[in-house]
């Protein structure tokens, strides 16, 4: 059949096309937290290296941000929980006219702009302040109160959709079951409806932190003061950029992957040893484990993939040093610019500072000529320029002869934008 | 009275009491008042704490009519067509964003739904929900990497030679589309596939035996039936588009500003909060009318969605 091939090359492109929109950005983010360079980016290689993920281990302001979202989020799981239980079991409950209105305001919060709630409950609670006369430090301007009351506005309802859609598999008669056989309210609840509800509390609580833990647009208007580790990085993404934000966010994806696979091993295991209960209960639970650890489920084989290339990885940088290879990174960089001959914007000799980043270099500049425009106007520039550049052979003496016409520092040389050589 | 006889009757006092406390709690403390009080706050000038419940403090409809326009000094009208160009086109580009996913998800929605199987279909779905759980500044963060001046596309492109200069994508929009886009596949994919999930297979077959075509039997038979899960997708890919601020602050071009960039900016740096939640309100409540428009428009009823 040549049109059904046709339609399957079709499919095929189409699917690598979609999940290279998918993974392509965050393959190539995570590789450029492996990459030396100042700038985060793939494609000019410099040197492989782990001081990304020192730096990030050394920015106080993001772990203090990493703690303070930590916080929220342990709060807003016990909130978020207990609100969209209770809301999931009063949808039954609310006599059958008002179902509509009650469902369409619990549900709105997920559809409100997160900016518009982060600004309602902002404005909420420092009227409720001004009105009880609060001072500046107490709970109503606090800005992890806040945060935990606004995210929990809508993660609730996240949550409650979770409990519905395990409600609905529900079967009453237990619970009039164990209320005729003399069972108390309160009893019937913990020991039929929580037990019932468990696995969907355990999926409602990791729904609740994820979506805490990744919130901007109300975050950043419910906190005030504080900070959490994404509006840290917010702050650090629009004012300038730098690797160790990759390397973040390899650990990020990294979680995320491993969490997402072991979710699913942990649901494929439930799976297998209910189907297998029903037909024998002899094999042994060892037997059960093999067989679900390794019944041709990609995602544990990906699971163990991971696992390898991470044992790979702490052997490679245990043998491997990127000290070395920067030094022959600007050793080659030193032999090429003398090649190449000096230019009026790239002193030869003064690139030991090893690819400087760009305020550096700018203030470098600044520094050792005291006219604003640096050495700019300075008359041995012109002359000197065409001289050399006649002579392009003449490397070593030309590269001695410049470092005067620094003016920038290192500001206008094309390597630190872009370090192909040309 | 009986009302609440019975329901306590029935849950006992204590699961009762929680049930009752906890559903007013979210609905009063955190939805409605909070709600509330931003739409009396937009209603009223921007005062000094000193002069708040003072005789100044009236009511007026000026933050509402600074979108549009305002008199100057010389009593002209002077439309204010920065913020209403910011505007429109915030809505305009939310709608791109939202026909562009519906494009790219609906092939993949209909996969997974009618043509994937067993453990290949979860390793799909599993790798729908990873890109999702990443931080939603990550995600811009990568878009910047991959669009950026020296980026990974520009530095491609040049080095197959089908560009000499970098073409600026952050400027052109295009890194903000895509960023947005993608911070919503997930959403829209799962509305879409629960809707084509539960269409029975036979009607599918049937429409292949009696002779229609691939298109055909999309166009005639699974889109109507996904029509809710379709309707509920784009609704959520819109307002989420349209009230994104992380994506447009990272990577939207310098000359052109997102709506909620604007009620940022009357929040931080110009601070006039009341203004800044008049335009909170106005950008919700013409979110919400756009959406029942396109629902009247295509025919579909706000209680079809949201299953």
């Amino acid at each position: 059949m040549k049109s059904s091939t046709f339609l399957s090359i079709f499919v095929g492109g189409y699917l690598v096309i979609f999940f290279g929109y998918l993974f392509g950005p965050l393959i190539l983010m995570s590789i450029t937290a492996f990459n030396s360079s100042q700038f985060p980016r793939v494609a000019p290689w410099d040197c492989f290296t782990f001081e990304w993920f020192g730096e990030l281990a050394a920015d106080d302001k993001l772990l203090d941000g990493l703690g303070n979202s930590f916080i929220i989020a342990g709060g807003v799981v016990v909130i978020s929980v207990m609100i969209g239980l209770a809301g999931a079991l009063m949808l039954t409950q609310v006599w059958p006219r008002a179902r509509p209105w009650y469902y369409t305001i619990v549900i709105s919060p997920i559809l409100v702009p997160g900016v518009v709630l982060g600004i309602s409950t902002l404005l909420f609670w420092d009227r409720l302040g001004v009105m009880v006369d609060a001072s500046y430090d107490s709970v109503f301007y606090n800005g992890t109160f806040l945060t935990v009351l606004g995210q929990s506005t809508f993660i609730s309802a996240y949550c409650m959709l979770v409990f519905i859609s395990r409600l609905q598999r529900f079967d009453p008669a237990l619970e009039e079951a164990a209320l005729d056989l003399g069972a108390t309210h309160v009893q019937t609840f913990r020991k039929i409806m929580l037990p019932f509800l468990y696995p969907a509390i355990g999926s409602a609580a990791v729904l609740a932190f994820l979506a805490s833990f990744e919130n901007y647009n109300t975050t950043v208007f419910t906190i005030v003061a504080e900070s959490t580790l994404t509006t840290v990085l917010a702050n650090q993404v629009r004012y300038g950029i730098n690797p160790s934000i990759s390397a973040l966010a390899v650990i990020i994806v990294a979680l995320t992957i491993v969490g997402a696979i072991a979710h699913e091993a942990m649901r494929r295991r439930e799976e297998l040893k209910v189907r297998r209960g029903e037909l024998t209960d002899t094999s042994s639970a060892f037997g059960n484990f093999m067989q679900g650890w390794l019944s041709g489920n990609p995602a544990m084989i990906l699971l163990m993939l991971v696992f390898v290339a991470g044992l790979g990885t702490v052997w490679f940088s245990s043998q491997y040093s990127a000290g070395q290879c920067k030094l022959d990174l600007r050793e080659q960089k030193e032999l090429l610019q003398q090649r190449q001959g000096p230019d009026i914007f790239l002193p030869g000799s003064d690139a030991g500072s090893d690819t400087p980043a760009l305020e550096d270099g700018a203030t470098d500049g600044g520094l050792d000529n005291n006219s604003g425009f640096g050495g700019v106007f300075d008359p041995n520039n012109l002359e000197q320029a065409p001289t050399d550049a006649d002579t392009p052979s003449d490397g070593e003496g030309a590269g001695a002869e410049s470092p005067g016409s620094s003016t920038f520092g290192d500001v206008f040389a094309p390597d630190n934008l872009n370090e192909e050589p040309q | 009275m009986n009302v609440f006889k019975n329901f306590f009757d029935k849950h006992g006092l204590i699961v009762g009491g929680y049930l009752i406390f906890a559903v007013s709690f979210w609905i009063l403390i955190l939805i409605l008042l909070p709600q509330l009080n931003m739409l009396d706050f937009s209603f009223r000038f921007n005062l000094p704490p000193s002069k708040v419940g003072g005789p100044e403090d009236v009511y007026t409809a000026s933050n509402y009519t600074f979108l549009m326009g305002r008199y100057n000094h010389e009593d002209v009208w002077v439309w204010n067509s920065t913020d209403l160009t910011v505007f429109y086109r915030t809505i305009l580009a939310a709608v791109f964003v939202t026909f562009f996913d519906l494009l790219l998800c609906y092939p993949i929605a209909y996969f997974l739904a009618q043509v994937a199987r067993g453990g290949f279909a979860r390793l799909l779905v599993l790798s729908l929900v990873v890109p999702f759980w990443v931080n939603e500044i990550l995600r811009a963060f990568a878009f910047r990497i991959l669009f950026g001046d020296v980026g990974v596309i520009n530095a491609t492109l040049k080095s197959m030679g089908i560009i000499d200069d970098s073409i600026d994508f952050i400027r052109e929009d295009i890194a903000l589309y895509a960023g947005l886009g993608y911070a919503y596949i997930l959403l829209m994919i799962f509305p879409i596939y629960n809707a084509i999930e539960s269409l029975d297979k036979n009607q599918i077959e049937a429409a292949r035996d009696l002779g229609s075509p691939w298109w055909r039997i999309h166009w005639r038979v699974v889109i109507p039936f996904a029509k809710p899960g379709i309707t509920s997708g784009c609704t959520m890919v819109f307002m989420l588009s349209a009230g994104a601020l992380a994506a447009p602050q990272i990577l939207g071009g310098p000359s052109s500003l997102w709506f909620t960039q604007l009620i940022y900016q009357w929040f931080n740096t110009g601070g006039n909060w009341p203004r800044g939640s008049a335009y909170a309100i106005i950008l919700l409540a013409s979110c919400i009318i756009f959406v029942l428009l396109m629902m009247r428009l295509f025919k579909v009823k706000l209680g079809e969605i949201g299953r």
